[in-house]
C-alpha cells in the first residue's frame, strides 16, 4: 500500500515538474532513485506550502480517463484558477447563508442546500474541505453529529473498491484523503467517532481503506489516552468566579485536609456618597500542615505575599497569590551530617530544591495590596503568629481582574486571538511587568 | 501499527480448555469458566446512560431521606421511606415494563443494589419482595397470573413474600410439612401449616407459598411440593410477632400460620407438583446481587474509615501511616474489587439471551462476598477501635447487618456443597466414561493418560491459551493468568484422584467438599478479576493500573491458598488433620461439653 502510494506521489511529482516547472528534471530523477521517505521529504520541502497544485495533479492522475485525455496538458496555473473558483463558490455558500448568524443550524442548512442542489454531488470534496475550514467559525468544530452529517455528503458505494487491483492501489485517493482529513480534524479537536461514523465510512469507502484505518487507529488510541491525565479538569468549568477559585485552589493544593475559606464574597455596594464600590472576592486555602509550618516560622524573618501567578484551566487563565517565606538560612537548619565522605552525593537535584515554604494561597479578582491585606488579616484569625511577622507585599503588575472566565470552550478560537490582541494593545500595563520584575514590585510593609 | 480490535478478545475459555486438555477432569474447571468470561461483559452506551439517570436519584434518596440509625433503633422502616422507594420504582426493578415495572437487566439490578445495600433493612425488604417474593410469578407464572399480580407488585401497592422455611425444615427444603389439599368441588386448594422467618411476613399481601400436594404419578399417589400464589385477602392467614433480630432490624420477619386458606386452582404456579424446582430456581437466581451489594457497602466503609484514618493521630503519626492499618484498607479494596468483578461478570452472563443457568456462579459469588463482607466490616470497625464499637458510628450496625449474609438465601455450608457436587457430577460423568473405555481395553487412552501424567510431573508447563500471542489476558496480567492455569490443571488432577479415591461416597466427605468448593470459588474469582482488569487496560479506563495491581495481588494470594488447599486434598485424612478434627468434634459432641479438665485443677 505504502509502495503504491509512493509510486503514485512520484508520478504526480513528475507530472508537476513537467507542468509547473518547479522541479528540474534531474532532481526528480534523483528523487526517484531515493527511498520513499527521503522522497517524501524532498517533495514536501520543495513544494513547501503549495499543496494545492499537487492535489490538482493527483486528480489528473486518478480521475476519469476521459477527462485526462481531453485535457492532457493543462497547466497548474490555469487549474488553480478554475479550482479556486469552485472553492470560492463553496465558501460563498457558507458566507451567504450565514451572513447574520453563524450557528449549527445554519451550518446544517448549508450542508442540506448543497446535498439537495445537485444529485451528482459535483465537487463534494472541495465542499467538504471548505466546510471543514469553516467549522470553527460556526462553532461546530466539536460536534460529532455535524461531522457525521458532513461525512454523509460523500456519495455511497461509489468509492468502494470492487476487485483486488483496486484494493491494492489507492482507489479514489482524493476522496480517501478527504475522508482522512475529516477524521484528522475530529482527532485534533478530540472528538471520538461513533458507530454511525463507522457505518458511513464502510458505506462510502469500504473496509480496509485509509479512512477506515484512520478510524480504527482513533478508536484504538483515543480510549487509551482518555484517562491518561490523573488530574482531570472537567469540560465545563464553574462559571461563578468563587466556585472557580475554590476548584482551582483545591486542585493546586492537592491535599484532602486543606481547607478553603471564602474571606469575602463579591458584591456591589453603594456608599453614602453615592459612589458604587465593587468588592472583589477573596478565596483562600490552607492545609493543617501549612498552618503548622507557619506557626513554627521564625517571627524575625518576614513572609511575602507574592503574585499574581497564572494558572491555566483548559482555556481559562486564573491568577493566584501565595504567602511564602524565603528558605531557612543554612545556620538555622539542623545539619548533623558534618563529615564529608567519599560516598557523598554532591550532584544538584532539581526535585530537592529548597524553595522556601508556601503557607497559604489565595485567589481574588483584584490583586491590589488592600485586598490582599484583607486576606492576610483573615488568615491571621486562624494563624495568630501572622500578627508578629512582618508581611511584605511583592506584587507584580498582573492583570487586575480575572480573565476569560466568561469564555466557554466554543469560543476558544476567537478567545486566543482576542487575548493576544489585548495584550498587544495595552503594553503600558503588561509590557513593563514582562521587561523587569524587580523594580515594578510595589513594596510595602504591613505594620 | 499495532491494531488490536476489541473483538479479537472474543475467545471462549470453554473452547480453549477442552482443546488443550482433551479428556481430563479440568473440564470440570471449564464448567466454572462456562459461558464466555472473556471478554468481560459490557453494556451498551444507552444502558450506561440509563444507569446514570437511575442511580443519581436513588443515591440522593439514600443519602438524604433514609435514616438508617432510626430504622435500626425503631426496628421498622417509616412509611414515608417506603413510599419514597415505591416512587423511585425500586419495588419493580426487574418486572417487565408491560407489567408496570422498570424492566431492567440483571446488570442494572446489581448496580442499584450497590446503593440499596447501604441500608441492610431496606435491602432485605426489597430483596424479599422482588428477588424471591415475586420471582415465582415472574419466571414460572402464566400470563393471567402475571397480568393480575405483577402491576400492583411493581408499584409497591402490594408487597410480596416468599414462604418456604418451616420449623422443621430449613436448608432441607424438600422436607416441608405444610399441606395443600384439593377441596371437594375441585376449585380450591386448602393450605394448612406454618412457616417461619418469613421476610416481609407481617406486611406482605401476596405470598409465594410452597406446600405438599398429593400427585398421582403412574397410578401411584405421591407427595410432591407445589407453589401457590396466596393473597392475604383469602383469609385464614395469621402472622406472628415480628422477630427481634441481631441485624437488619428494620426488616419485618415473622411467623405465618395458614389455617384452611382457600387458594383457587388457577393460583398454582407452574404445574402442580413442580414446586421444588421453582423454589430452587428462584433461590438460585436471586443470589448473584449479593456481590455488588457487599461491594457497595465496602466502598462506603472505605470512604468512612479512610477519613478517620487520615485525621486520627497516634504516636505523632496519622493512622494511615501504620502498616497494619494500611493492610486493612488494602484488604477492603481487594475484596470490593473481587466481589464487583464476580458480581458483574455473573450478571452479564445472566443477561445473555436465552435462560442461561448461572446458579453455580451465583452461589460462588454469594459465598465469597458474604464471607468477604463480614471480614471487611469487622476490620473497618477495628480501624476506629473503641469508637467503632459505639452506636455513635454506623460500623456496629454494619457488622450486625452483615452477619445475616452467610445465613440467608441458602447458608454458605449448603452452597459450598451445591458448588462442589454440581461440578463433581459433571466430572464424574466424564470419568465414568473414561473408565468404561479403559475397561473395554482402550490401551491408547490409558497410555495417553500415563504419558500426560509423566509429562506434567516432569514439569511441562501448563498452557490453556489465556496468555501469549492470541491470549485473552493482557500481558501485564500474564503472571497471574499463568497462576490460574496452573491451578486449573492441578485442580483437574486433584479432583480426578479424589473421585478415584472416594467414588460416590465423596458426597459424605464434607471437609473434602469444602476445600474443593473454596478452590473453585477462588478460581472463579481469579478468572473474573483477570477478565475485568484485561478489559480495563485494553479500553483505558481510569486508574486501570490500580486494577492491575489489585488483580495481580489477589491472584497471587489466591494461588497460594489454592495450592495449600489442593495439597491438603491430595493427602489422606490423618495427614491433613481431617481425621483429628472429626475426632475432636465427635468427643465434644458425645459429651455435649468442653471436656478438658480445668488447668488449675490438681490431682494430688
Amino acid at each position: 500500500m505504502k509502495g503504491s502510494r509512493c509510486l503514485h506521489q512520484l508520478k504526480s511529482l513528475r507530472l508537476l515538474s513537467h507542468a509547473g516547472r518547479r522541479l528540474p528534471p534531474p532532481a526528480a530523477a534523483a528523487a526517484a532513485g531515493d527511498n520513499g521517505a527521503l522522497f517524501r521529504l524532498h517533495s514536501s520541502s520543495l513544494l513547501g506550502g503549495s499543496q494545492c497544485p499537487q492535489r490538482e495533479v493527483l486528480r489528473h492522475f486518478h480521475s476519469s480517463p476521459a477527462r485526462t485525455k481531453s485535457q492532457p496538458a493543462r497547466f497548474v496555473q490555469e487549474e488553480d484558477k478554475t479550482r479556486d473558483k469552485s472553492l470560492v463558490a463553496h465558501d460563498d455558500l457558507f458566507e451567504q447563508v450565514a451572513k447574520e448568524t453563524k450557528t449549527k443550524a445554519t451550518f446544517n442548512k448549508v450542508i442540506d442546500v448543497y446535498t439537495k442542489r445537485d444529485i451528482r454531488r459535483r465537487g463534494h470534496v472541495e465542499f467538504i474541505y471548505a466546510a471543514l475550514k469553516k467549522m470553527p467559525e460556526f462553532g461546530v468544530e466539536k460536534d460529532l453529529t455535524v461531522y457525521n452529517k458532513l461525512l454523509d455528503v460523500f456519495p455511497k458505494e461509489v468509492f468502494v473498491p470492487q476487485n483486488f487491483i483496486q484494493r491494492m492501489f489507492n482507489h479514489y485517493p482524493r476522496q480517501q484523503e478527504c475522508g482522512v482529513q475529516l477524521l484528522e480534524q475530529m482527532e485534533s479537536y478530540g472528538i471520538m467517532p461513533n458507530t454511525e461514523t463507522k457505518v458511513l465510512l464502510v458505506q462510502i469507502f469500504g473496509e480496509k481503506t485509509h479512512p477506515m484505518r484512520k478510524y480504527q487507529r482513533i478508536m484504538y488510541w483515543f480510549p487509551k489516552f482518555m484517562h491518561a491525565n490523573p488530574f482531570p479538569i472537567p469540560k465545563q468549568l464553574p462559571e461563578d468566579p468563587v466556585d472557580l477559585a475554590r476548584f482551582s485552589l483545591t486542585r493546586m493544593a492537592n491535599d484532602w485536609d486543606a481547607k478553603v475559606t471564602v474571606y469575602q464574597l463579591p458584591c456591589t455596594d453603594i456608599t453614602d456618597s453615592g459612589a458604587e464600590v465593587t468588592l472583589p472576592h477573596i478565596v483562600g486555602i490552607q492545609s493543617p500542615s501549612q498552618m503548622e509550618a507557619l506557626a513554627k516560622h521564625n517571627p524575625c524573618r518576614p513572609v511575602f505575599v507574592e503574585g499574581p501567578f497564572p494558572l491555566w484551566m483548559r482555556k481559562t487563565c486564573v491568577y493566584y497569590y501565595v504567602l511564602r517565606a524565603d528558605p531557612a538560612p543554612p545556620e538555622e537548619k539542623l545539619d548533623l551530617d558534618l563529615d564529608r565522605d567519599l560516598g557523598d552525593d554532591e550532584s544538584f537535584d532539581v526535585e530537592d530544591l529548597d524553595d522556601g515554604p508556601v503557607f497559604a494561597m489565595c485567589m481574588t479578582s483584584q490583586g491590589d495590596q488592600a485586598t490582599l491585606n484583607q486576606w492576610i488579616s483573615g488568615l491571621q484569625q486562624s494563624n495568630p503568629i501572622l500578627g508578629q511577622i512582618p508581611t511584605l507585599f511583592r506584587l507584580g503588575a498582573g492583570p487586575r481582574e480575572l480573565q476569560g472566565v466568561g469564555d466557554t470552550d466554543s469560543a476558544s478560537g476567537t478567545w486566543f486571538s482576542s487575548h493576544a490582541h489585548k495584550e498587544e494593545a495595552d503594553p503600558g500595563e503588561d509590557g513593563e511587568a514582562v521587561v523587569e520584575e524587580e523594580p515594578r514590585r510595589s513594596q510595602g510593609v504591613k505594620q | 501499527m499495532l491494531l488490536i480490535h476489541h473483538t479479537s478478545f472474543y475467545f471462549s475459555v470453554t473452547f480453549l480448555l477442552p482443546m488443550h486438555n482433551p479428556v481430563t477432569i479440568s473440564k470440570k474447571a471449564c464448567f466454572v469458566l462456562q459461558a464466555e468470561v472473556f471478554p468481560y461483559p459490557e453494556i451498551g452506551n444507552d444502558e450506561v446512560e440509563e444507569i446514570k439517570q437511575l442511580v443519581a436519584p436513588v443515591e440522593k434518596f439514600f443519602s438524604d431521606d433514609v435514616d438508617s440509625a432510626k430504622i435500626d433503633r425503631e426496628a421498622t422502616i417509616p412509611l414515608e421511606t417506603l413510599q419514597g422507594l415505591k416512587d423511585l420504582g425500586l419495588f419493580g426493578i426487574m418486572i417487565p415494563e408491560e407489567y408496570g415495572g422498570l424492566g431492567l437487566s440483571h446488570t442494572i439490578y446489581a448496580r442499584l443494589n450497590e446503593i440499596i445495600a447501604l441500608d441492610g433493612s431496606i435491602a432485605v425488604t426489597l430483596a424479599a419482595h422482588q428477588a424471591i417474593g415475586l420471582k415465582g410469578i415472574l419466571i414460572a407464572g402464566n400470563e393471567a397470573q402475571k397480568k393480575k399480580y405483577l402491576p400492583k407488585l411493581a408499584s409497591g401497592e402490594h408487597i410480596a413474600a416468599f414462604c418456604l422455611t418451616e420449623p422443621g425444615s430449613g436448608s432441607d427444603a424438600a422436607s416441608i410439612q405444610t399441606r395443600a389439599t384439593l377441596s371437594e368441588d375441585g376449585k380450591h386448594y386448602l393450605i394448612n401449616g406454618s412457616k417461619i422467618w418469613i421476610s416481609n411476613g407481617g406486611m406482605a399481601d401476596i405470598m409465594t407459598v410452597f406446600a405438599r400436594t398429593e400427585v398421582e404419578v403412574d397410578g401411584v399417589k405421591k407427595d410432591k411440593i407445589s407453589a401457590f400464589i396466596v393473597e392475604r385477602a383469602f383469609g385464614g392467614i395469621a402472622s406472628g410477632k415480628p422477630e427481634d433480630k441481631l441485624g437488619i432490624r428494620g426488616s419485618n420477619t415473622c411467623e405465618l400460620s395458614f389455617d384452611n386458606v382457600p387458594v383457587p386452582v388457577e393460583n398454582v404456579i407452574g404445574e402442580i407438583g413442580g414446586g421444588f424446582k421453582i423454589a430452587m430456581n428462584i433461590l438460585n437466581s436471586g443470589r448473584f446481587s449479593m456481590g455488588s451489594s457487599c461491594a457497595g457497602m465496602i466502598k462506603k466503609l472505605i470512604e468512612l474509615t479512610s477519613e478517620y484514618a487520615a485525621t486520627r493521630k497516634q504516636f505523632n503519626k496519622s493512622l494511615s501511616e501504620f502498616g497494619m492499618i494500611q493492610e486493612k484498607f488494602a484488604m477492603m479494596a481487594l475484596n470490593a474489587f473481587v466481589m464487583e468483578s464476580m458480581a458483574y461478570l455473573t450478571a452479564g452472563m445472566m443477561d445473555r439471551p436465552g435462560v442461561p443457568d448461572c446458579s453455580l456462579e451465583a452461589a460462588m459469588v454469594k459465598v465469597f462476598s458474604s464471607e468477604g463482607g463480614w471480614i471487611c466490616v469487622s476490620e473497618a470497625l477495628q480501624v476506629l477501635g473503641g469508637l467503632g464499637y459505639t452506636k455513635n458510628y454506623p460500623f456496629e450496625r454494619f457488622v450486625r447487618d452483615c452477619r445475616i449474609l452467610p445465613i440467608f438465601e441458602g447458608t454458605n455450608e449448603i452452597l459450598r456443597m451445591y458448588i462442589t457436587l454440581t461440578g463433581m457430577q459433571y466430572a464424574g460423568k466424564i470419568l465414568t466414561g473414561k473408565i468404561k473405555e479403559m475397561k473395554k481395553g482402550n490401551i491408547g487412552l490409558a497410555i495417553g493418560m500415563v504419558s500426560k501424567k509423566l509429562r506434567t510431573s516432569l514439569g511441562a508447563s501448563v498452557d490453556l491459551g489465556l496468555t501469549g500471542k492470541d491470549g485473552v489476558v493482557h500481558p501485564s496480567l500474564e503472571d497471574s493468568a499463568k497462576k490460574l492455569e496452573q491451578n486449573v490443571s492441578l485442580f483437574g488432577s486433584t479432583v480426578e484422584s479424589l473421585l478415584y479415591r472416594y467414588g460416590k461416597t465423596i458426597v459424605d466427605e464434607q471437609l473434602v467438599l469444602k476445600r474443593v468448593a473454596d478452590v473453585l470459588i477462588h478460581m472463579y474469582a481469579m478468572t473474573a478479576v483477570l477478565s475485568r482488569a484485561s478489559r480495563s487496560i485494553s479500553i483505558g479506563l481510569r486508574n486501570h493500573d490500580h486494577e492491575v495491581l489489585l488483580a495481580n495481588t489477589f491472584c497471587n494470594d489466591a494461588f497460594f491458598k489454592n495450592n495449600y488447599w489442593m495439597v491438603q486434598l491430595q493427602k489422606h485424612s490423618p495427614e491433613n488433620n481431617d481425621a483429628n478434627i472429626k475426632k475432636i468434634a465427635k468427643q465434644v459432641l458425645e459429651n455435649r461439653a468442653y471436656i478438658c479438665s480445668h488447668p488449675l485443677e490438681r490431682t494430688y
